[in-house]
């Protein structure tokens, strides 16, 4: 049971710190990229800026680590079933879910839920063969993985780099579609979970919070889909979140900038952001985006 | 004889001699005298008062009224009606002999007085009639009593012994010079019964007993007749005599100067001179260890002499073996009765057997005859049994198992100890059986042990041997009574049997050649008073004759009897043996039932369903078909073997038996393999319906079958070899397990080869020698590749997943590896390392690029590496380097874009296939029943910890063996890796479900081969004798250094 033990960490952690370290510095040009001209217009965009972009999606550990600190209790009703892999045949289905179930994971384990993780880790694995990415999920990283465990920094490490040599990987092979999938399902099964858990006020207002914040995140996502949108399956997928945009349009986000200070931490000097922003949304939009993402997500894991 | 029969005889001679002329006093006397030898004095008396009253109601004394004149009178109603009543009664008590017998002493009592009236004679005929003696015997009989002249007596039945000239054309006639008188005898065919009477008067003895001219007498088998001067005149000359133009083959037998000296330098057989003939029965006996199996073994062929030989008709049975065996016959001891068929059964086939030309009719005709003269017809359709599991008493056991022999008629016919177990009723019924078929002209070589007086009289003669296989006696089994008591200092020496009752004991010979020297207080040592070497001394001066120089005129030998072609042979065979099997319930029904439970026990136990929410079971998710497969083929070998490893072994007397038919191995070996085949096709067809049904394994269950089919064949072929080969059932169960945990081991199912130890081979390119040679692996191979490659989802993908595979491989872990080695020599040389690349490592880099230069995908787009000569330590540098670099980035690009496009393909595939619902409900059905994604994962070996590993100078594939045809296209290289979807077969490639059946057939083949040549006995045989002789080796080294040791402390 060790491996497999480990390995389940492993995963999760995987799509931990994906994306984690990497929000900073891409959501400038992210953000800047994005207008409604840019949608219309016959875009192409280079593959460096598909794989800077996939990087500022959101990781999925973020969102659980969070609903894990507020105390929102687990459900393990939200998951996407471990049987449903049966109904993925094509890479298309197989990549956003590829997303759902790593996402699904990583929400089990910061849950220290592990009964039935070893058979979300088993689906990831399928799918990722079926994909051919496994050799991003080999036994030689995972060995590494599993002796390197007691030291978080360097798995952190191994697993960042992991998640960005695939989406760079794919991209190199002109599969860049693969890796926006999966990102895609990452994402909307985070929303998912996000949305669908039961809050009360104190604590739903982070939550809301962190919702609001997602704006950002699905303008990101558009623009990468719309490289692809040639693919009716692809055009299936914008239609969907440019109905979820015209919901997000009504959360306003206020930019408020502060000095970066300098601070000394353990003999080290850091630079700490004290930039912060305000979001502004509405219960009603709460439960429209609630809606919206429901819909897409039981969609795509159907 | 019983009163009731000595009464009813009393009465009949009573009749006959009350009619006409009334009793004379010699004939009186006669009936007196006969009364003596039967019984003692007071007795005699009883019976005789007896005789007088029943002649008395009408005793007329002739001499008183001889005056008057005497009317004819005819037999009165009530003696005739007497007679009648008597001889029935008689009838229903005595054996035919028997009745012979009383017959002549009818006539005897008559002939007292020569008083040969018309109604006396009618009596008698009326006796003979109700005794059913066929007429011309009777008269021959009544001609036997009443003539005393040679000349009258012209029958070929008759035999006369006097001097002179031969006294008429038909009857037999054996001169002696200084016989007074004649001796004739009278051969009853029927019965096989001599009487002997003789008209002279000098002191003639039969048997040590003086012979009286009044009386005739009955001339049994053993008899003697000693004259005053001459010859002693035996009973098997006289018996040749009648014998000499029957229709028999006339056939001399000779052993000169036989010799036999053991491989472990014992001497078994030490000068053993014989001669025999036609119609002889010759007894070998002697004490325990004496050597008289081994005497038999060597005279009937089975074993060879070191010394001397056998000459049958002029041919040497060792070396015209050939021509000789047809006629030779062998009884074992030991049964050779097939336990499940019946007695008429067992009989049927050997006929069948044997003859070629005979009709079904005509076999059942000659079988029921045979039955019928052996006393068994009554209990033709009883099952024989073991001997444990009785239904047929010994004696009968032991008489079918002559009719075996008899039903072929051989000249010659060994038989070793035929009644050894059985009471001596039985063991006498026995010998009569054998001593009959002397008198059709057999010679018969008997080993017999403490015979009873009855059977030893019967032999016309008597080999004894002595310890280390002297030959210390050879001749009449009387005289060797008085010739052992003669040196022996016995006194009445010459008298061989007991005067009174005519017994001999062949024990006394036993007790003189192997009494030992008593000491002083009277206790017998171990020493004998004489050795066997002073017995086979005295043989050899006073009695060992020079062989006869005049050689009998002998037939040619019969060619070998007419026995069934190839074809035929093995039809019999073949139904011998499946009618014994249905005869056998048990074994049926375990055989039959035995895959069924094993197929549902296995089945029914891994039929899972994975998803613990759902009640619906699907093949796709059962982990299970991986060890299914291994199961089947452990299963296969298993059952394969149990069912054949006793066959042969079984049947292994039977078979010494049948050597002497001279039939043919093959047909026998082909007929057993028929048969285990059919079993074997049965079991395996209801293993896999009722093991794939359950599993919901769907549509191959042909494929499955073949597999399960030629394995459990090939492990019937194994099986009868060791059968053959063993000889103990223990031994041979003992053997099973270490066949079959070898093939478990070496499947490749529960060990990978990858991961077992590299010194059988383990983790290597190919599969490893050692698993090559087991036919699991094959069969294992088959299943595993067929089930995932050719089922009805895979099938329509494999073609290109294989291909997308190749691409995949190259592109993501085959170029990349070897950039990586001229990446490092970039390196190296940047750093200024003196030596920037290993030749090692150049060495792999000139092999791999050689070798992607000949693939095919590479080669007919042209992406070639032009300068692989440049390849070595000396040429290579950095514009090679950069060109290599270059090349490198040309294949990857293709690699990947071709693997884009192949993947692309088959999701467009998919994706058609599940574009509506219902398509997609179609779809996912075929997916669910027909994959199964465990044995996928061991398909692809997903599992491996590299995809690809360098051995030597070679990168080699680890991953996805199924979709990784055969690298190494050498076309005398059959071998691959495991699980590889071809194989190379002379540069062609074959599928690999049909090639490794042909493996397990090919090892059948040679199964078979080592079987029909007993290649396994053989090797042990002479592995035996290597070990035996390292053995003295040994001793001899140990004993050296012994001696070495002991010197070096002096």
């Amino acid at each position: 049971m060790k491996i497999p033990r480990l390995t389940t960490v492993f995963v999760s952690l995987f799509f931990f710190f994906a994306i984690l370290s990497c929000q900073q510095g891409e959501r400038q040009q992210a953000t800047d990229l994005l207008s409604d001209s840019l949608i219309e217009a016959d875009v192409r965009l280079d593959d460096k800026m598909i794989r800077e972009m996939i990087s500022s999606i959101p990781n999925p550990v973020e969102m659980s680590a969070l609903l894990q600190k507020s105390g929102i209790v687990y459900s393990q009703d939200l998951l996407n079933p471990v049987n449903n892999i049966n109904n993925y045949n094509t890479n298309f289905k197989k990549a956003l879910n590829l997303g759902v179930y790593g996402t699904d994971l990583v929400y089990m384990n910061i849950y220290d839920r592990t009964i039935s993780t070893l058979r979300y880790l088993s689906n990831v694995r399928d799918l990722a063969s079926d994909l051919r990415v496994e050799q991003f999920f080999d036994y030689e990283t995972l060995n590494r993985l599993s002796e390197s465990s007691r030291n978080i920094d360097s798995v952190l490490f191994i697993t960042n780099t992991g998640f960005d040599d695939m989406s760079r990987y794919l991209i190199d092979q002109n599969r860049g579609n693969i890796s926006v999938l999966i990102s895609y399902g990452t994402w909307i099964e985070s929303l998912y979970i996000a949305t669908n858990v039961q809050t009360v006020p104190p604590k739903s207002e982070t939550i809301h919070t962190r919702l609001g914040e997602q704006k950002k995140i699905l303008d990101n996502m558009i623009l990468l889909l719309y490289t692809y949108r040639n693919d009716p399956y692809f055009q299936n997928l914008i239609d969907d979140l440019m109905e979820l945009k015209v919901i997000f349009d009504d959360v306003s986000i206020t930019y408020v900038y502060a000095e970066p200070t300098i601070q000394e931490v353990d003999g080290t000097v850091i630079l700490v952001d004290n930039s912060s922003s305000e979001v502004n949304i509405s219960e009603e939009t709460v439960e429209a985006i609630t809606q919206q993402v429901s819909y897409i997500r039981n969609k795509m894991v159907e | 004889m019983s009163e009731e029969i000595l009464k009813a005889l009393m009465q009949l001679f009573a009749i006959i001699a009350k009619q006409d002329v009334g009793l004379s006093d010699k004939e009186r006397e006669f009936v007196e005298n006969f009364l003596k030898q039967q019984l003692n004095e007071s007795a005699v008396k009883e019976y005789l008062a007896l005789f007088d009253s029943f002649i008395q109601p009408n005793k007329q004394k002739r001499q008183g009224d001889s005056d008057k004149p005497q009317k004819p009178k005819l037999t009165s109603v009530r003696d005739s009606v007497k007679t009648l009543g008597i001889a029935k009664k008689i009838n229903k008590t005595l054996t035919q002999k028997q009745k012979v017998v009383v017959l002549v002493r009818l006539f005897e009592l008559v002939n007292t007085d020569r008083n040969f009236t018309s109604q006396r004679m009618a009596i008698i005929d009326t006796v003979a009639d109700v005794f059913n003696i066929r007429p011309e015997e009777t008269e021959g009989i009544s001609d036997f009593v009443t003539k005393d002249n040679p000349h009258e007596l012209d029958s070929p039945d008759i035999l006369i012994i006097k001097s002179g000239e031969k006294p008429n054309e038909q009857s037999h006639f054996i001169e002696s010079d200084q016989l007074e008188g004649n001796i004739i005898i009278l051969r009853v065919n029927s019965v096989d019964l001599y009487f002997i009477r003789y008209t002279g008067v000098s002191e003639l003895m039969l048997n040590g007993l003086p012979i009286s001219n009044q009386r005739i007498y009955l001339f049994a088998n053993g008899s003697v007749i000693k004259q005053p001067k001459g010859k002693p005149i035996f009973y098997t000359d006289i018996a040749a005599k009648f014998l000499s133009d029957s229709s028999a083959i006339n056939v001399s037998f000779e052993a000169n100067n036989l010799g036999l000296t053991f491989p472990n330098g014992y001497i078994g057989l030490r000068d053993i001179n014989l001669y025999e003939y036609s119609g002889k029965m010759v007894a070998i006996m002697g004490g325990s260890g004496a050597g008289k199996t081994t005497l038999l073994n060597v005279l009937s062929g089975i074993d060879n002499p070191t010394n001397g030989k056998v000459v049958i008709n002029g041919l040497n049975l060792h070396q015209d073996k050939e021509k000789v065996k047809g006629i030779i016959g062998y009884i074992p001891q030991d049964d050779l009765l097939i336990e499940e068929l019946t007695v008429y059964e067992n009989l049927y086939y050997s006929t069948k057997l044997v003859y070629r030309d005979l009709t079904e009719e005509e076999i059942t005709e000659k079988v029921n005859k045979v039955l019928t003269s052996l006393g068994l017809f009554h209990i033709k359709d009883l099952k024989v049994g073991s001997p444990l599991n009785k239904k047929i008493s010994g004696g009968q056991r032991k008489r079918l198992n002559i009719g075996l022999e008899l039903i072929r008629e051989p000249a010659v016919l060994f038989v070793d100890e035929p009644t050894s177990g059985l009471s001596s009723r039985d063991s006498e019924n026995v010998m009569e059986l054998l001593r009959e078929l002397t008198v059709r002209g057999k010679l018969i070589f008997v080993v017999i042990h403490q015979p009873s007086s009855e059977i030893y009289k019967m032999f016309d003669n008597v080999i004894i041997l002595d310890e280390g296989g002297h030959q210390i006696y050879y001749g009449n089994p009387v005289e060797a009574v008085i010739y052992f008591k003669e040196i022996d200092n016995q006194i009445n020496s010459d008298v061989g049997e007991c005067p009174r009752c005519g017994n001999v004991n062949p024990e006394t010979i036993f007790s003189i050649i192997e009494s030992r020297i008593v000491d002083e207080y009277g206790r017998t040592t171990a020493t004998r008073k004489v050795l066997p070497q002073e017995w086979s001394g005295h043989y050899v001066s006073k009695l060992k004759k020079e062989k006869e120089t005049e050689t009998q005129n002998y037939d040619m030998l019969p060619e070998a009897f007419k026995k069934p072609n190839w074809l035929k042979q093995m039809k019999i065979f073949f139904a011998r043996d499946l009618f014994s099997k249905l005869a056998n319930t048990q074994y049926m029904v375990l055989n039959l039932l035995e895959a069924p439970i094993l197929a549902f026990l296995l089945a029914y136990v891994i039929r899972y369903i994975d998803d613990p929410t759902s009640d619906v079971y699907i093949f796709r998710d059962n982990e299970n078909i991986m060890p299914y497969l291994f199961m089947c083929t452990i299963v296969a070998m298993f059952v394969g073997l149990i069912v054949s490893a006793e066959e042969i072994y079984k049947d292994r007397k039977i078979l010494k038996r049948e050597t002497f038919l001279n039939l043919s191995r093959s047909s026998y070996l082909s007929s057993k393999i028929s048969i285990l085949f059919i079993i074997s096709a049965i079991q395996s067809a209801l293993f896999v319906i009722i093991g794939n049904s359950i599993l919901g394994i769907k549509g191959m269950y042909v494929e499955y079958w073949l597999i399960f089919f030629s394995l459990s064949t090939l492990a019937n072929v194994i099986g009868l070899n060791i059968s053959a080969a063993f000889n103990s059932a223990v031994t041979i169960y003992i053997l099973i397990p270490f066949l079959i945990i070898p093939q478990m081991v070496l499947t490749g199912a529960m060990f990978s080869f990858d991961k077992i130890n590299r010194n059988i081979g383990g983790g290597r390119e190919k599969v490893p020698v050692i698993a090559e040679v087991m036919p699991s692996r094959w069969a294992f191979e088959a299943l595993v590749v067929n089930q995932f490659k050719n089922n009805d989802y895979e099938k329509q993908f494999y073609h290109l997943r294989k291909l997308e595979s190749e691409l995949n491989y190259k592109n993501v872990y085959y170029i990349p590896e070897l950039r990586g080695f001229a990446e490092n020599y970039r390196a190296a040389k940047m750093a200024n390392n003196p030596e920037p690349i290993s030749k090692d490592d150049m060495q792999l880099l000139y092999n791999e690029v050689t070798k992607e230069n000949k693939s095919p995908m590479a080669s007919t787009h042209n992406i070639i590496f032009e300068n692989t000569h440049l390849l070595n330590l000396d040429d290579f540098n950095m514009k090679v380097h950069n060109q290599l670099m270059n090349y490198f980035s040309k294949l990857q690009e293709f690699y990947r874009d071709n693997f884009n496009h192949i993947n692309n393909r088959i999701d467009q595939k998919v994706t058609e296939m599940v574009s509506t619902p219902e398509k997609r409900e179609a779809y996912q059905q075929l997916y669910n029943d027909y994959y199964n994604s465990y044995l996928a994962r061991f398909a692809k070996n997903s599992m491996a910890p590299l995809p690809l590993v360098r051995l030597g100078n070679n990168l080699v594939q680890k991953i996805d063996p199924v979709y990784l045809s055969p690298q190494d296209r050498n076309p005398l290289s059959f071998r691959t890796h495991f699980l590889a979807p071809e194989k190379n077969f002379f540069g062609n490639l074959v599928p690999t479900f049909y090639f490794n059946v042909i493996i397990i057939w090919i090892f059948t083949i040679i199964a078979y081969i080592a079987l029909y040549y007993n290649a396994l006995s053989k090797l042990l045989n002479s592995l035996g004798l290597m070990g035996s002789k390292a053995g003295k080796i040994w001793l001899s080294i140990q004993s050296r250094f012994n001696k070495t040791k002991s010197v070096k402390k002096q």
